[in-house]
């Protein structure tokens, strides 16, 4: 485990003329974590938020970033606010340029960055949030997910080690949500601790290493999501509910069904459960193949190519930039999120699919499809098509 | 919303990528021009020529730009009625003795003077909504900086500009809201509604003021409102474009002299 990024030690903190919204909490965030704060309304999730970046201090109690206790004057909580960027919940309200460019540029040059050095960043976070071109547009012409977009490359910008969402996916449409938690999921893999602040439970559940349930400005439970969400009764208390994967697991198993395996945490993990229970005696029939394309390698002949001699199949795109290119290409996706278990799930019908992704991502594919090959025992062949452009025939690995 | 669908249109209009010191030299030049002229022709000259680049250059929807015509015209028609009658004159066409000491008339001089007002007013209109148009707010801030605007003063105008869209916004919500529930139903009802909706929407300022201070802070406001984009190149054309038009519009004003219509 890496060390500790983010602690509380016993912090309590009263509104003026208020209630107690925060009442002795203790925890703590190792690097690169990805922490959901769950809770209904008012339990304190935004409260204890916004003392990550030092914007209230705490009336008693210690919060330490990077094992060394917060400073409140104005020069040490410059420095943490550079490292710990904070979206706020309402974009309008964290957008304050009149152009986007402008504000994206609003950390950096407050941080005194040179004019160059501006420019870059702005372009890098645009970039990477997938707003090339939105430069010069003004803000308040832009959709709700284009905004939350704009806020998060204006955190962005500032590099921070440290993302704290509040209630990331509020106002978006499900598409926008997933777009959103694809992309915080991209962010965390390049190495940043994401914290976000939400009540629903089924993003949370499948997307968290660790979930930390509040409630009445009290820790409810903190633990990984199959624990902390897979007690009906502290569920009940905090007034969620049971991610319906988890639900069906328990009823399944109240039933007597004997589930073998962990607490599933997505469809895929759900499958496993179920077929495992079933023994279908597929585990000898064809898989489909995986196919992998990095974008950053390919110039798009290659693969318009391959997908003109690969007609219907099934195209996944993880990461904005691929998605981007897709767009380009014209490209029609089936999948833009939770896409490796999708094409997993596809492969396992011994149906064939595509993923397009970027450089960074493609370990993370083999990964994953690796620990599900260790986990159930079946093998899927995968492929990466601008390793060998010439190994375009389809039988290359997949038969059994 | 008039104010969002005006700076919507000019973010989209076909002069989008022209300097911005070339029409604003368009227009502040014609605007000049039309005040300097002593004849109907030349504003009338420039408001054609400018309506025409409008339409046709900045391919605004020629419905849209009527409609924002209308409502200074019906003005402009209003204000020359009044001058035409008031104003005196010895060519006496028609006369009306209201009291022994009032009279209303129409003569040779107060029509040539409302005509010319009136055309002076449609010249300058169009200059003006040719900038509005063509030229958006983000666009004519760099121009400020460049001219040496006081930063303050800048940057305030930059904060209101964004809040504005946003206070809009909430007071349309608070409207709707109102006038779900029958708030402007009788003349009663809708001076209680306003003044609620005058309240509501001065507390969401308040609030909003409070969170853009805790937004800057948090990504470590230092004074320093970030540096605005370039302004685009200028290009050969529509340069020639301009110099062309503000020639023969001063041409017009030094030819048409002191011409009136009779």
């Amino acid at each position: 485990m890496s060390s500790i990024i983010l602690e509380a030690r016993e912090i309590r903190y009263r509104y003026p003329r208020g209630l107690e919204a925060i009442c002795g909490i203790s925890f703590h965030i190792r690097k690169k974590e990805k922490i959901a704060l769950v809770g209904p309304n008012g339990a304190g999730k935004s409260t204890l938020l916004t003392m990550f970046n030092g914007m209230i201090r705490p009336d008693s109690g210690m919060m330490l970033f990077d094992n060394q206790p917060i400073q409140y004057d104005t020069a040490s909580l410059r420095t943490l606010r550079k490292r710990v960027g904070f979206v706020l919940q309402n974009p309008d309200r964290q957008i304050i340029a009149p152009t986007v460019y402008q504000d994206v540029a609003f950390g950096p040059t407050n941080l005194g960055y040179s004019e160059n050095e501006v420019k870059e960043t702005v372009t890098q976070a645009l970039r990477h949030v997938g707003l090339e071109g939105f430069e010069r547009r003004p803000p308040h012409q832009l959709s709700g997910g284009e905004k939350k977009r704009v806020a998060i490359a204006g955190v962005l910008a500032m590099d921070p080690d440290v993302l704290v969402f509040d209630e990331p996916t509020s106002g978006l449409d499900p598409s926008g949500s997933e777009d959103i938690m694809e992309l915080l999921d991209e962010l965390n893999h390049e190495g940043k601790t994401i914290i976000i602040s939400t009540h629903d439970v089924e993003l949370a559940y499948p997307w968290a290493d660790r979930a930390i349930l509040m409630l009445n400005g009290k820790i409810l439970k903190e633990d990984i999501p199959e624990v902390a969400f897979g007690n009906p009764e502290s569920v009940r208390t905090a007034h969620l509910s049971l991610p319906t994967l988890l639900e069906l697991h328990m009823e399944l198993q109240k039933r007597g069904f004997l589930l073998k395996g962990k607490k599933p945490r997505t469809v895929l993990d759900m499958m496993q459960c179920i077929e495992t229970l079933f023994e279908k005696s597929g585990s000898n029939k064809r898989h489909g193949m995986i196919t992998i394309c990095n974008v950053d390698l390919d110039n798009g002949e290659n693969l318009s190519k391959w997908l003109s001699m690969h007609s219907g199949i099934c195209t996944g795109a993880m990461g904005t930039r691929a998605k981007q290119c897709a767009e380009n290409l014209q490209i029609r996706l089936d999948f833009t999120y939770g896409v490796i278990d999708k094409c997993i799930l596809k492969a396992l019908l011994g149906e064939d699919s595509l993923i397009l992704t970027t450089e960074s991502m493609v370990k993370r594919i083999y990964l994953r499809v690796d620990a599900y090959g260790l986990e159930s025992g079946v093998n899927i062949p995968m492929h990466q098509l601008n390793n060998a452009p010439e190994a375009f025939n389809e039988k290359n690995g997949s038969v059994p | 919303m008039f104010e969002e669908l005006l700076e919507d249109i000019a973010q989209k209009n076909g002069l989008r990528e022209v300097n911005a010191y070339l029409k604003l030299a368009a227009g502040l030049g014609a605007i000049i021009l039309c005040l300097l002229s002593s004849s109907y022709i030349s504003p009338l000259f420039i408001a054609i020529v400018l309506s025409g680049a409008i339409i046709i250059l900045a391919r605004v929807n020629a419905k849209t730009y009527a409609e924002l015509f209308i409502v200074p015209f019906w003005f402009a028609i209003m204000s020359v009625v009044g001058i035409i009658l008031i104003t005196g004159g010895s060519d006496i066409f028609w006369q009306w003795n209201i009291l022994p000491s009032f009279s209303l008339s129409i003569t040779r001089e107060s029509i040539n003077q409302g005509m010319f007002v009136f055309c002076r007013v449609i010249g300058g209109m169009s200059a003006m909504i040719f900038i509005a148009l063509t030229t958006p707010m983000t666009d004519i801030f760099i121009v400020f900086r460049q001219c040496r605007v006081p930063e303050v003063v800048i940057d305030l105008m930059m904060i209101i500009y964004r809040t504005i869209f946003i206070l809009i916004d909430q007071v349309i919500q608070i409207y709707q809201a109102q006038l779900m529930r029958l708030g402007y139903s009788t003349y009663r009802e809708s001076l209680h509604s306003f003044a609620t909706l005058c309240g509501a929407a001065f507390i969401a300022s308040w609030d909003a003021g409070e969170d853009l201070i805790r937004a800057m802070d948090a990504r470590c406001y230092d004074g320093k409102f970030a540096l605005l984009g370039e302004n685009r190149p200028v290009e050969r054309l529509p340069c020639l474009a301009v110099v062309c038009f503000l020639t023969l519009s001063a041409a017009v004003v030094i030819i048409s002299g002191t011409i009136t219509i009779i």
